[in-house]
């Protein structure tokens, strides 16, 4: 989160603020360290039962929603990067993210609703995503889950997080929080596997930027 | 296929076998938090609904008994002899009935004797409908207790990330 740190300190404006999620069924553990990595400042939330994500109807992390001073929504629901970034070695690499995104918030912080990447309420509404009720069941089977695992009950953690994905298979961030108890972890088959099927099928992994590049 | 990665490996399985709750008792999960209630019933014929004393409505969801219903914000739910059932004299009030009513999902693990309830739709029709953020309440890494309310008259930034 180093980078959302450097984004906070270049906007430098009193009347802005970050909240900045983690949604992590292992707790202030797994994200406390990496927030304080980032010697971060914005506001630091570790939420275990993605309260934040259900809240907004996100299903893919990270995902965003500016929020303007009467609390109304102006932006929803992109893949949210601060900058391009780079991971591998010599032997491979990936990229990701945008260089976009950034420039655009702070447009809007300086602008606010003279920001041309304000968007109308129609657009707003027309991003948020809509659940059916089995997709709203998944997030009370995921926290069952979360509960019984917090207790070391793993076989009925298990059993309610699969039940989650039953309810839910559109979100990435159940199905990718549930492989973290695996051997392979998060990105290993599994996750290349469904990541392969949702570009075979031309499904949005997170819905495009709507900016200028 | 490249080596998985995984941050935490330790963190598999890192919690410890700890009751959930005294015996007896019943928790409902609604909106992050654990709400253990001593005394409930349940519907004698199905046995499959939850009764809860009238007085923890509000320390489930908000809801407040008066006389025009069950209310939250702006919204009264007319109080009906389906939501408020009297078992030999004691009065309850039918979580899983007004659960049904408001289309709120929720599961149930008989075993464990836990409840846990979605969000309320009515609650979220602000922003399904106006675009206005939704209410929440979490903790942050301090301790407070941050509210989408307490953000009015700034600007804000809301963003999602995790570990894995």
């Amino acid at each position: 989160m180093p980078v959302w740190q450097q984004v906070y300190e270049e906007i430098n404006d009193p009347d802005f603020v970050i909240l900045c999620v983690a949604e992590d069924t292992g707790g202030e553990a797994v994200a406390g360290p990496i927030f304080d990595a980032a010697n971060a400042t914005y506001i630091q939330i570790v939420d275990k039962n993605h309260i934040i994500s259900s809240a907004f109807n996100f299903v893919n992390v990270p995902s965003a929603a500016w929020i303007d001073e009467e609390g109304r929504i102006v932006r929803i629901d992109e893949g949210t990067y601060a900058k391009v970034h780079e991971l591998g070695d010599e032997t491979r690499s990936i990229t990701f993210g945008n260089d976009v995104y950034t420039p655009a918030l702070r447009d809007w912080v300086e602008k606010g609703s003279d920001s041309e990447y304000v968007q109308t309420v129609e657009t707003v509404t027309g991003n948020i995503r809509e659940l059916s009720f089995e997709q709203q069941k998944a997030d009370a089977a995921f926290r069952l889950a979360n509960l019984f695992r917090e207790h070391g009950l793993t076989q009925k953690a298990e059993h309610y997080w699969n039940l989650t994905q039953t309810l839910n298979p559109e979100s990435i961030n159940f199905f990718r929080q549930n492989l973290t108890l695996s051997e392979e972890g998060s990105a290993g088959e599994t996750f290349m596997t469904r990541r392969g099927e949702y570009e075979s099928q031309q499904k949005d992994y997170y819905r495009p930027l709507d900016m200028d590049s | 296929m490249a080596a998985a990665f995984m941050a935490y490996p330790e963190l598999r399985h890192p919690f410890e076998a700890k009751p959930i709750h005294a015996e007896g008792s019943t928790s409902v999960l609604y909106q992050g938090r654990q709400i253990t209630l001593s005394d409930t019933s349940a519907d004698k014929a199905s046995g499959s609904s939850l009764l809860i004393k009238p007085e923890d409505l509000k320390h489930i969801n908000g809801f407040e008994l008066k006389p025009e219903g069950a209310c939250y914000a702006d919204m009264c739910i007319p109080l009906t002899s389906k939501l408020q059932v009297t078992q030999e004299g004691t009065q309850w009030f039918d979580l899983t009935a007004f659960a049904d009513l408001l289309e709120q999902p929720y599961v149930f693990d008989a075993e464990s004797n836990v409840w846990s309830f979605a969000e309320i739709p009515a609650k979220r029709d602000n922003m399904m409908v106006n675009g206005l953020a939704p209410d929440f309440e979490i903790p942050d890494r301090q301790g407070n207790v941050i509210r989408m309310t307490d953000l009015k008259g700034k600007k804000a930034l809301i963003v999602t990330w995790s570990s894995w």
